[in-house]
């Protein structure tokens, strides 16, 4: 297409003013977006803390020579949190992709009561993540229901003190937000499943290909671009669990279920120390973005082949 | 190859009967359309043969072998789907080497298979391609392809051309028709487009509302209607058909058409049948074989409008009950408001019973 182009000298003009027309909204974004993080960049390099009695515009008087980073480095209680944090993401997101697309993968069809169910399907993502907490907490109480439904069915009476196990607090953790999530997973690859165009099945079928066959060959691979979408949703959610877990064990018992989120939580709000948090927060934004960047690229490729 | 014979076939969905008592015999190696109207039942025959539907009762067989409770992809039939269906996220390769690949035929067989078929079909430039971003021709022709590459006795072909455009369907007609010459299976083609069906198959079976109207040569269901839906439906525009009462006259047995006149003496073979014929009928007259004559030789009929089409002209002559269309290979030089005075060609003129809206025939 043509377009009449104006003279350079006129277009410069333009230009010009139109930068000078955009400069409150360009303010605006920069400091929405930009602001905040080059102000973590700044604290993250200092001792400061809001106890300091300084502002934090002045925290360049407790320039502290990169050691909060170099801190991060052999902080022991970091590394295992993080380790942790990661345990629960590779358990979790796999199990809650599993049981979701297992779940789509039912609703696709028709079935009585599809109705009900899907909304009873539904109900565990709009708990309030802090009431979920409080009822994971009490189910895994001592003397609580879970015990008693493993009591019922063994014959013995089970007493296990779940949230006071280090291994099995993790577990009841890791229960409780596949509880929560798996419907989320569920609802976007349904989404997905029912995107599938359906000629394309019926011709598999009629050239021989078994249901396994047609899931692996025809379904999955025109589910691909959601597929990633929700798992990239849950990875960067699942890397940041917190209120469930929070309110279940406080990261305890000790710090056997202290993740990223709790870790930074307490350095807040007990030890104080914003410019090391600063620190810690950049570190992980730099991870999550790079794994972001990643997930965008496949998901641009796999974009390439539409349905 | 297979013959496949359809017997009392019934389908209803719910209280929505799409098909009420088809039979129908397709010979090995016929190229046999099914035609008719949108909601006739065309489609649903269709998949009732390919096993993606359940017919309500009824058999359908391939060759002497019952088809009830044979899965969809084990009955030996090959799809072409209205929108082909293709797997985009293959390669033309992946999609011919489908059906054998879900089989687990050795890959040395598939290699040699797809290369067979590719070669058949024109298609072996294009294997590596992408199936996402090609041509409706060469679509169609993998379509066939994956079918074809498994054997199958049977061709269902439901509406394959109707998505293309007008300019390009003569090309794909006269494709489709030399690939079911290469084939030599049996081929069911499912269209309403009655072009379609006359060009390409062997014999047409006409439908209606699940009713099966006719089965025959394009010709025979062109010149020989057996009843008035089949007689509107096929030929464009469709024929004729006038009501009015028999009457003896001096030059024979006449149609009394009522304010337009009488028609011409009916030939002899239809005049016995039209005798032995109780109250009112349909004179019925092709479009194509009216002449025009002096005043009093034909019906007299006011001019209502004029298309012409190039190498034709359409007139439409009277109102009503008695609108009648005459087609002319030049233009004839009549004018809207004019009176024309039209004789149908006697080899054209059917008659019909009123009541029942079947065709009167000699035997």
């Amino acid at each position: 297409m043509k377009t009449v182009q104006a003279k350079p000298a006129l277009r410069d003009e333009g230009a010009k003013l139109g930068f000078r027309l955009t400069l409150p909204a360009q303010i605006l974004v920069l400091f929405i977006a930009v602001f905040p993080l080059l102000m973590q960049l700044y604290i993250s390099l200092t001792d400061w803390s809001p106890l300091s009695g300084l502002g934090w515009w002045s925290a360049w008087s407790l320039w502290n020579n990169f050691a909060n980073y170099t801190d991060l480095a052999t902080d022991a209680r970091f590394w295992s949190a993080l380790k942790r944090t990661a345990i629960v993401m590779i358990v979790c997101v796999p199990a809650e992709f599993l049981l979701g697309l297992a779940l789509a993968t039912l609703f696709a069809d028709e079935f009585p009561g599809k109705r009900i169910f899907y909304s009873i399907l539904l109900m565990p993502m709009m708990v309030v993540p802090a009431v979920a907490g409080y009822m994971f907490f009490m189910l895994f109480q001592s003397g609580g229901p879970v015990n008693d439904i493993l009591s019922s069915i063994s014959g013995f009476p089970v007493t296990i003190a779940w949230l006071s196990d280090p291994t099995l607090a993790l577990i009841a953790v890791m229960v409780a937000d596949i509880w929560q999530w798996t419907p989320l997973m569920f609802l976007i690859l349904l989404a997905g499943l029912v995107g599938v165009p359906e000629d394309q099945i019926k011709a598999a079928t009629l050239l021989g290909a078994n249901p396994w066959q047609r899931f692996v060959t025809i379904v999955l691979p025109k589910m691909k671009t959601i597929i990633i979408i929700a798992l990239a949703i849950r990875v960067i959610e699942n890397f940041k669990i917190f209120d469930t877990l929070y309110i279940m064990t406080g990261g305890g018992p000790g710090v056997a279920t202290e993740t990223i989120s709790v870790y930074i939580y307490k350095l807040t709000t007990q030890d104080l120390i914003w410019g090391y948090v600063a620190a810690i927060a950049l570190a992980i934004l730099i991870v999550l973005s790079i794994a972001a960047v990643f997930a965008m690229k496949r998901m641009a490729r796999a974009r390439e082949v539409p349905a | 190859m297979s013959a496949i014979h359809l017997q009392n076939l019934v389908k209803r969905f719910g209280d929505f009967t799409a098909l009420k008592t088809m039979d129908l015999a397709i010979a090995d190696g016929e190229f046999m359309a099914l035609l008719g109207p949108s909601g006739c039942g065309k489609s649903t025959t269709m998949n009732m043969i390919a096993g993606m539907e359940e017919p309500t009762s009824g058999k359908i067989l391939f060759g002497e072998r019952d088809m009830a409770g044979v899965p969809m992809g084990r009955r030996g039939v090959g799809f072409v789907f209205q929108n082909y269906a293709i797997f985009t996220h293959m390669s033309v390769r992946q999609n011919l080497a489908y059906g054998p690949k879900m089989r687990g035929a050795p890959r040395a067989e598939i290699d040699r298979r797809v290369g067979t078929i590719a070669e058949m079909l024109q298609l072996t430039p294009l294997l590596d391609r992408k199936a996402d971003r090609l041509s409706v021709n060469i679509l169609q022709r993998v379509a066939i392809g994956r079918s074809a590459i498994m054997e199958p006795a049977i061709f269902l072909l439901d509406e394959p051309l109707s998505n293309v455009d007008a300019a390009f369907r003569a090309v794909m007609r006269t494709e489709l028709k030399q690939l079911q010459r290469q084939f030599r299976q049996t081929m069911v083609y499912v269209t309403h487009d009655q072009l379609e069906a006359m060009t390409m198959a062997d014999r047409i079976a006409v439908m209606d509302h699940g009713v099966l109207q006719q089965v025959g040569t394009p010709l025979e269901v062109y010149n020989n209607p057996a009843n008035v839906f089949v007689a509107r439906f096929i030929g464009a525009p469709g024929m004729n058909l006038l009501k009015g009462r028999p009457a003896e006259s001096d030059r024979g047995l006449v149609i009394d058409l009522g304010p337009i006149g009488a028609t011409p003496p009916l030939p002899a073979v239809i005049a016995d049948a039209v005798r032995g014929a109780r109250g009112d009928v349909l004179y019925g007259f092709r479009p194509e074989q009216v002449a025009l004559v002096k005043r009093g030789q034909g019906l007299s009929l006011p001019v209502t409008f004029v298309e012409r089409i190039g190498a034709r002209t359409i007139v439409h002559l009277g109102q009503g009950e008695s609108a009648v269309k005459a087609v002319f290979d030049n233009d004839v030089g009549l004018a809207i408001g004019q009176t024309a005075v039209v004789a149908p060609g006697a080899p054209s003129v059917r008659v019909f019973d009123a009541a029942t809206g079947l065709a009167l025939r000699a035997g």
